[in-house]
């Protein structure tokens, strides 16, 4: 017999109360945004209470295509990596937030990448060798969230070269409706990347915070989110500074990248290919996005297919495609009204998120969905990273007026009990974090241990529901049956996670629980990983130093031969033999700077010989130019204008600068 | 149920059945903005485990009390009776005879209705449902807690009716 009680949440009170210097350790104005989404990942900062800005590369673009490209080591990331997709299509990945969390039975969609799950719920991707290492050399096996992991360290550096001074810590949206698997694993992956995750915020809490705070607005919001590869409804409440997420619902494995694949499929079978191969199927999808955003606008228009004739496709026809995949988040959306207990007409305003509401067919039906047009003033791809850089900003202690966000598991939580069957212990939609109690018992003396496991899900059957963890509890003491009674806490958190804790009831001891979770990597694992990434982060470093040390030696290059090129000639300044043991450092500068994968070292030691050899030509300068009754201002500048000087004396006399020198020595 | 879990005592308000959503929802802001662990990110383990905790408390006392049916069961919890437990003493009190045989009565009408039939009997338990939290509520308000958590059992018979006609519905 169990008894369940989300109310009761025992003697928690007396713990701790939050400490007045709460914020001492954090760095006010570092902490930074990130959308890390399937098919784009930005970076936003809004450092001291500033407005929200997109960190964007230099042709302007804030977007980071998600996309990790394993054909180097270490992985390129970006539009590096992008470039190289059609030519090594399995050493590129892209999209994989779809796979995060997931086991190799979820992956019902098509990709190009070869996965391997050998430990249960730890999907693997074998990236085989870097291009042109040795053919003996091992095949590496990535997980997602190690990919994942790549695109946050990509945005990390991107935002610390604005900051110019290392991040705090990130705010990291997630789509609301992912499960406690999904949110562990974005979690560990920022974790890899080395960043301090303050909170994983729900993709549509942030759109709306990034709305709510913009019109000082309150009142009933509904975003409406359709990315590449998800969809996600949210219901929220903003009223007196709390911005409450009343109800959320969406589909994990849904989005605009359907779209091109429905489209996609429909060239195809239109251009008369049975089974097309995977170069077609990439060559149709790639034509289908470009027809569907140029449909945003046109109302018709051709398609080319590499060896194939050109077709036409009108809007109507896309839109007669999409419509089931449309109509599944319109589903979603009424059981969002009804889980938050509303009428559409009740909203103050819907909100349109992601690039995939920029189908005029989704916002039509959304428009009828809730009764009104929807907004869509803030750029829908970035308006979720604002959000996020907003919450990183006030939870990076800076004096900003911030909100505070209650949010909601998306997903009940529940124990597999006899016959395979789900008892709910935390429904969903409760406000996090929530704990749940559940107090089990032994059915016999010598029983000593139990198995707990936790699904999270809707269905009636734990084999329907995703699995989560299977807990051991140990260390039940000797008791005649149902005597020994072990108090389970099921704990949420802020993030939606998980975290499991039991005392024995009758001595009040806390019970040892051997966490396994289900899915994703273990804490060693991520331990592991984290490590790892110390180590790359030193070559990051040790890359930066190079640069550094490049640029630096560069300069001292150019100096000296700017000074050769205008004084050189005055032996006085620079005796010959002086100019040989100069002229052959120079040389070995250029030779170590000649290796474009020079480390640091060999440059600056190139740079020291360089600016020993000199010395005593600079200090010949210097004199000169404090003879010349210059002081006070630098080499160059006097340099430059004794240069200028002596072109002018010899354009007036035609005399050579030797005009100025004391005597030959 | 401790001092400490008492949702009425947690939101400062007066342990009746009657209140004021406004009241609630305005002191569920209040304590949320001041126990959210958003408050004490970067903080050590033992202040974040601690503000999770209370923002816990405080998640599930609002729960139970803008619900009128946890609330009432809230009380009569308070007032010494689990209807989660099966204790002869402190536990939900046993349904009668004659309820039992209602409840069957209900079951075979649900067997033997086509669907006008199913739809009639759902307004029909929908409303005896509604009768027996108004008579536990009235229980309450004149101290009868036994009482009230008789109509209270019997409003989960009624709800679980409900419950499984719903999920069976075409």
């Amino acid at each position: 017999m169990t008894s369940v009680s989300i109310h009761d949440t025992g003697a928690l009170f007396q713990i701790a109360e939050p400490t007045d210097q709460r914020r001492a350790q954090r760095r006010p104005g570092r902490g930074i945004g990130i959308d890390l989404g399937t098919t784009n990942s930005l970076v936003a900062l809004a450092p001291h209470g500033a407005a929200p800005r997109v960190l964007r590369d230099s042709s302007g673009s804030g977007l980071v295509p998600s996309v990790v490209a394993y054909t180097t080591d270490p992985p390129l990331v970006g539009r590096a990596a992008q470039a190289l997709q059609a030519e090594h299509p399995s050493q590129v990945l892209s999209s994989v937030k779809r796979l995060m969390g997931r086991g190799l039975a979820d992956i019902d969609f098509a990709h190009p990448y070869h996965l391997s799950e050998e430990t249960p719920g730890l999907l693997r991707i074998d990236v085989g060798a870097p291009v042109g290492s040795q053919a003996d050399s091992a095949s590496r096996r990535v997980t997602p969230t190690e990919v994942s992991a790549a695109i946050l360290r990509e945005l990390k550096l991107r935002a610390e070269a604005e900051l110019g001074e290392p991040c705090d810590g990130a705010v990291i949206t997630v789509p609301a409706y992912f499960d406690d698997a999904q949110r562990q694993a974005t979690r560990d992956a920022g974790r890899i990347a080395g960043l301090q995750v303050y909170r994983l915020l729900a993709e549509p809490t942030a759109a709306a915070l990034a709305y709510g705070l913009d019109r000082g607005g309150e009142g009933l919001f509904a975003v409406y989110d359709l990315g590449g590869g998800t969809f996600d409804i949210s219901l929220l409440r903003l009223h007196k500074g709390v911005f409450q997420v009343l109800a959320t619902g969406g589909d994990s494995a849904l989005g605009g990248d359907d779209f091109d694949r429905a489209l996609a499929a429909r060239l195809l079978q239109r251009s008369g290919v049975g089974e097309p191969t995977r170069n077609q199927l990439d060559a149709a999808r790639l034509a289908a996005r470009a027809a569907k955003e140029r449909l945003t606008e046109a109302t018709a228009t051709r398609v080319a297919l590499p060896g194939l004739p050109e077709l036409e496709v009108t809007r109507a026809e896309f839109e007669a495609l999409i419509e089931p995949l449309a109509q599944r988040t319109l589903r979603a959306c009424r059981q969002a009204l009804k889980d938050a207990g509303l009428r559409a007409p009740e909203l103050d305003g819907v909100v349109l998120v992601g690039g995939s509401t920029r189908v005029p067919k989704i916002r039509e039906l959304v428009a009828e969905t809730f009764k009104r047009p929807p907004l869509a003033d803030i750029d829908p791809d970035e308006v979720v990273a604002w959000g996020a850089a907003i919450q990183a900003d006030i939870l990076s202690g800076s004096a900003r007026e911030g909100v505070t966000l209650l949010d909601v598991v998306p997903l009940s939580l529940g124990l597999e009990t006899m016959g395979g069957i789900v008892e709910k212990i935390i429904p969903r939609n409760a406000t996090i974090p929530i704990a749940a109690r559940q107090v089990f018992t032994n059915y016999a003396e010598h029983q000593t241990g139990m198995v707990i496991h936790v699904v999270q899900g809707e269905r009636e059957l734990a084999r329907d529901c995703r699995s989560l963890a299977r807990f051991d509890l140990k260390g039940i003491p000797r008791l005649p049956p149902s005597m020994a009674r072990v108090e389970v806490t099921f704990q949420l958190d802020a993030d939606a996670l998980l975290t499991v804790s039991a005392r024995e009831l009758m001595t009040g001891v806390r019970q040892s629980v051997e966490v396994k979770p289900t899915y994703g990597l273990s804490e060693e694992e991520v331990d592991r990983l984290v490590m790892e990434s110390l180590d790359h982060a030193g070559d990051d470093y040790a890359r930066r130093n190079a640069a550094e040390a490049r640029v630096e030696l560069g300069r001292v290059v150019l100096a000296l031969r700017t000074a050769v090129a205008e004084v050189g000639h005055l032996r006085e300044l620079l005796p010959d033999d002086e100019r040989a043991g100069l002229e052959a450092a120079l040389a070995a500068a250029d030779a170590a700077m000649a290796d474009p994968d020079a480390a640091a070292d060999p440059l600056n030691r190139a740079r020291t010989a360089l600016e020993k050899v000199s010395e005593p030509f600079a200090r010949r300068r210097m004199e000169r130019a404090l003879n010349a009754g210059m002081a006070g201002k630098s080499l160059h500048d006097i340099e430059r204008a004794l240069a200028d000087e002596d072109a002018l004396q010899e354009k007036r006399a035609g005399h050579t600068p030797e005009l100025l020198e004391p005597e030959e020595p | 149920m401790s001092a400490d879990t008492d949702p009425f005592a947690l939101f400062d308000l007066p342990r009746r059945h009657a209140a004021s959503r406004d009241a609630i929802e305005q002191r569920y802001l209040e304590l949320s903005r001041a126990a959210h662990p958003d408050n004490v990110v970067g903080d050590g383990t033992a202040a974040r485990r601690a503000a999770v905790e209370r923002a816990s408390a405080v998640n599930a006392a609002y729960r139970v009390l803008r619900d009128p049916v946890l609330r009432a069961e809230a009380l009569v919890k308070l007032g010494g009776i689990d209807l989660d437990s099966t204790d002869p003493e402190r536990g939900a009190p046993h349904p009668t005879q004659a309820f039992l045989l209602e409840m069957i009565d209900l079951r075979e009408r649900l067997e033997d209705g086509g669907p006008d039939g199913v739809a009639a009997l759902r307004d029909d338990v929908e409303a005896r449902c509604d009768a027996a939290l108004d008579a536990a509520v009235e229980a309450l308000d004149a101290g009868e807690v036994r009482r009230a958590a008789e109509h209270l059992v019997a409003r989960r018979y009624f709800q679980r009716f409900l419950d499984e006609t719903d999920s069976s519905a075409p």
